[in-house]
């Protein structure tokens, strides 16, 4: 990779004194302990089954100007930004695609992460995270409308708290469709940490942390994200990684297919607020430009009739 | 792969055929190829092997270095996955355009091999937090005749079978730093716990059914797989009978969908059992093969090589 | 010549004092080739060749047509590609291909090849080579001209004669210069010049020479001498290889006739 020689950075060698703070010399057992209470109440006191609510509030389209579309989502901490620009044609290709294409870019912010700063260049997990969400996305856009054209996608993680692949599909979806860029259906998505037989719906970054790390007796964990095209009764992208038995991820897929389920309302409701704010805008405009011209009408007469006058 | 051209009737008649059970080599939906398997191919390399799979030709070579662990896993090794797509198997891999299903196949192969229940990193260490392995799984694709996940993954544990550690004969400790002296002895060396490796499974959905090892005209039939990642039984790899590890039953490390398609819900899940019953025994043949080719080396003490002059 | 003068010189204990290489053989003979046309079905030839422990797999896509950019009017564009495994030497590469030096044999080896072949046949067209080493134990170079040579007829292109290449180098016995030919890893690396000779044999003309390092004009002509003869041997495995490789297949066909 290449260096980053405009910041500062430290040693290669080096070990952050995070390291040997209390937080990290840890054990498993201690982590897990941390991670519900004695009620089975999670840490930020939610439910084990309780998603973090993408309420109107959180979640907004048409957030960037200068974008054809955009979206914020906000999942607590976890806050996403995407934007979406006109078709273009596809740079550098010699053949002809029949299929329009989109390109997509995830990037976390340099403070998203609690555990390290990110770098500046694209590293593994961004690269990963781009995939995962164009092969999301492609089965949801009609494709067909925009031979030879790409779509580009522009996620930006302003904060990491967990399901963060699930919080860029959605404000993907919301941002493509307030770009107008024709679709089969809304694209929903979820994500779910399975330790042992606790099943963590919607995890915030500890307990995704927890569920991607070896436990010391061989228990199911793992972590599993599933986007959903809810009216076509079609899964999109599915992917798990861990080390679950059969049973444990098709209990994990029946409740990520719920909670997706449960989104396409909130979902809706957002792209109803949207286009009633534009429909109010655009009326706003007409207004003030009938108003003007109805101002400049008057002034000409007044302006006729002098020169009628002189 | 190369230059492959299929019309449309072709195509209309490997769906057809697919949806009675009836492949054009004349498979059933879950019928594997025949495939070649030969292990200790490559003398450079500390552990090595060469899978032909119908057209698919792969052959995996694995080094060993040393290396100091990561301060947050002390107690770990390492393991890294490389693809090489040679321009050998299709003049579009020649330069870098082979990158992109290289980078697919090598995160494939890290998220299966993720989990402590596939692979366990601990066998890997020296000295914890001062030195430990580091192993390169090097995977060169010769030739691509479809279902190159499944043949990596057959390829990459025979390889990992393979492969044997110099023991340490004696560390020296000089301040803070650790200077190892390792056997030379070819025959002073431990063999890689690897019964639990996971093989990869690619179910190819084509119209509405799925099959195991698609050729590389169906696979162009079909715009989405699952591929599954499945550990192994370590019994099917070891002589000893005392390995009373029945227990350990076969689960996920990693579930993925590849390409631009959509599937519905239940054909994921019975996609996803299928992937189960044929990783298991995919994985049982594997070991059968791997123990026999180790037997014979020991009767004849020298094998003779068959390498690709056969 | 005292011995003072011979400890100086790179490659004395290359040979024994019963005249043996480090590996056991003479300084005239070869490492055992064995060797294999037609390895894949996809591409339109290949061919795998082992030289000792060196071991190469070659690939031939062509002729089609040229890329616009590249197409010359009235011959054929010879496209190649030379990469190492990256545990295709003792020491792992980071990269396969990319790097200067494979650049530059690839250079090379389009240079070797295009004086060999019958150009003139295929005017906008383009044939691609692609080499891959599998294990480097000296003479990677040599190996796989000889590989694509036999991927070349393995393919059907017409080509004026064997393209042969083979490596030489120099030791000294009782302080008398004495040849290598093939030499091997241990022997490139113990120091001394390195000629590595592309010909030609049967029609007696050479297609491309390089030297590691500087020999002394004297002992040019001997060391040039011994890498033609390699040459000329290898000649005859390879069309040994060949004949076998088409009376397999003329066999078989007859087979299929009686059937």
């Amino acid at each position: 990779m290449p260096l980053d020689y405009r910041r500062f950075n430290g040693p290669e060698d080096s070990i952050p004194y995070k390291r040997f703070t209390k937080d990290f010399v840890k054990s498993y057992d201690e982590l897990f302990k941390e991670l519900l209470d004695d009620k089975g109440v999670r840490k930020d006191g939610r439910a084990l089954s309780e998603a973090r609510s993408m309420c109107m509030f959180f979640a907004r389209a048409d957030m960037v100007s200068q974008a054809k579309g955009s979206a914020y989502v906000e999942l607590r901490k976890t806050k996403v930004v995407c934007s979406v620009f006109d078709p273009r044609e596809i740079p550098h290709q010699n053949e002809f695609s029949e299929l329009g294409q989109i390109f997509c870019e995830v990037k976390f912010a340099p403070f998203s992460c609690p555990r390290r700063r990110r770098p500046h260049a694209p590293d593994a997990e961004e690269k990963a995270l781009s995939v995962a969400l164009r092969k999301a996305l492609e089965p949801s856009v009609c494709r067909h409308m925009f031979p030879n054209y790409q779509v580009d996608v522009f996620i930006y993680i302003l904060e990491n708290d967990g399901a963060c692949l699930s919080a860029a599909i959605n404000a993907a979806g919301l941002a493509l469709a307030d770009a107008a860029v024709p679709m089969y259906d809304i694209i929903t998505s979820c994500t779910v940490a399975v330790i042992g037989d606790k099943m963590f719906v919607d995890p915030t970054e500890a307990e995704e942390y927890l569920a991607t790390t070896n436990p010391d007796t061989p228990i199911n964990h793992g972590l599993l994200t599933l986007s959903t095209l809810s009216e076509l009764k079609q899964i999109s992208d599915f992917i798990q990684i861990g080390s679950m038995d059969v049973v444990s991820v098709t209990n994990a897929m029946e409740v990520l297919e719920k909670e997706c389920e449960k989104l396409v309302p909130l979902v809706q409701k957002v792209l109803v607020a949207n286009v009633l704010k534009c429909f109010a805008q655009r009326k706003r405009l007409e207004e003030e430009a009938n108003e003007r011209e109805k101002a400049l009408n008057s002034k000409m007469e007044e302006w006729k009739k002098l020169l009628n006058a002189g | 792969m190369a230059g492959l051209l299929l019309s449309p009737t072709e195509k209309v008649f490997i769906v057809h055929g697919v949806q009675d059970d009836h492949r054009s080599d004349g498979r059933t939906n879950i019928d594997y190829r025949p495939m070649e398997l030969e292990t200790n191919v490559v003398s450079h390399a500390t552990g090595s092997s060469r899978l032909r799979l119908a057209n698919t030709d792969i052959l995996v070579g694995v080094k060993t270095e040393i290396d100091v662990p990561t301060p947050e896993k002390p107690d770990l090794g390492k393991i890294e996955f490389y693809v090489d797509c040679s321009a050998n198997a299709a003049p579009q891999f020649e330069g870098r355009g082979g990158e992109q299903l290289a980078i697919g196949i090598a995160k494939l192969m890290q998220a299966a091999y993720h989990s402590s229940d596939a692979f366990d990193l601990k066998q890997l260490c020296i000295f914890e937090g001062k030195q430990c392995w580091k192993i390169y799984v090097d995977i060169l694709i010769l030739e691509c005749g479809g279902n190159l996940c499944d043949a990596v993954s057959m390829a990459v544990k025979a390889a990992l079978f393979n492969t044997k550690l110099p023991s340490v004969k004696a560390a020296l400790m000089d301040g803070g730093n650790i200077d190892l002296q390792l056997s030379d002895d070819p025959y002073d060396a431990k063999s890689l716990d690897i019964g639990t490796a996971p093989l990869l499974v690619t179910l190819c959905k084509i119209g509405d059914k799925c099959v195991v090892d698609p050729s590389a005209e169906e696979e162009s039939c079909s715009v989405i797989s699952v591929v599954v990642g499945v550990t192994g039984n370590p019994s099917s790899y070891s002589t000893e009978e005392n390995v009373s590890d029945s227990a350990k039953e076969s689960k996920f490390t990693t579930i993925e969908m590849v390409g631009s398609g959509s599937v519905a819900p239940k054909t994921l899940k019975d996609a996803m059992n299928q992937g189960m019953v044929a990783a298991k025994l995919l994985d049982k043949a594997l070991g059968e093969a791997l123990l026999r080719e180790r037997q014979e080396t020991q009767v004849k003490t020298k094998k003779h090589s068959y390498g690709f002059l056969r | 010549m005292s011995s003072d003068f011979n400890v100086k010189r790179p490659g004395l204990e290359l040979l024994s004092s019963q005249g043996l290489r480090l590996d056991g053989r003479r300084p005239n003979e070869l490492r055992r080739i064995q060797c294999k046309l037609g390895v894949f079905t996809q591409p339109d030839g290949s061919a795998y060749i082992e030289q000792g422990n060196t071991k190469v797999l070659a690939a031939v896509y062509g002729p089609h047509q040229a890329a616009k950019s590249k197409s010359l009017q009235d011959s054929v564009v010879i496209n190649c590609q030379y990469s190492m495994a990256t545990f295709s030497t003792g020491e792992r590469k980071k990269r396969p291909r990319g790097g200067r030096k494979s650049e530059a044999i690839s250079m090379q080896l389009t240079q070797a090849i295009t004086t060999a072949i019958k150009k003139e046949l295929y005017p906008r067209s383009q044939i691609d080579v692609y080499l891959e080493v599998l294990q480097a134990d000296g003479g990677a170079y040599s190996a796989s001209v000889n590989a694509a040579t036999l991927a070349l007829i393995d393919a059907g292109i017409p080509m004026k004669a064997y393209l042969c290449s083979c490596t030489a180098s120099i030791a000294w016995k009782d302080g008398k210069p004495e040849p290598l030919v093939d030499v091997s890893h241990v022997e490139e690396s113990a120091g001394g010049s390195v000629l590595t000779v592309s010909s030609l044999p049967s029609i007696n003309s050479v297609a491309w020479v390089d030297m590691s390092q500087r020999l002394h004009a004297d002992y040019l002509s001997v060391v040039m001498k011994r890498a033609m003869q390699g040459c000329r041997d290898i000649e005859v495995i390879l069309d040994k290889a060949v004949r076998e490789h088409l009376g397999e297949s003329w066999t078989m066909s007859d087979d299929a006739v009686a059937i």
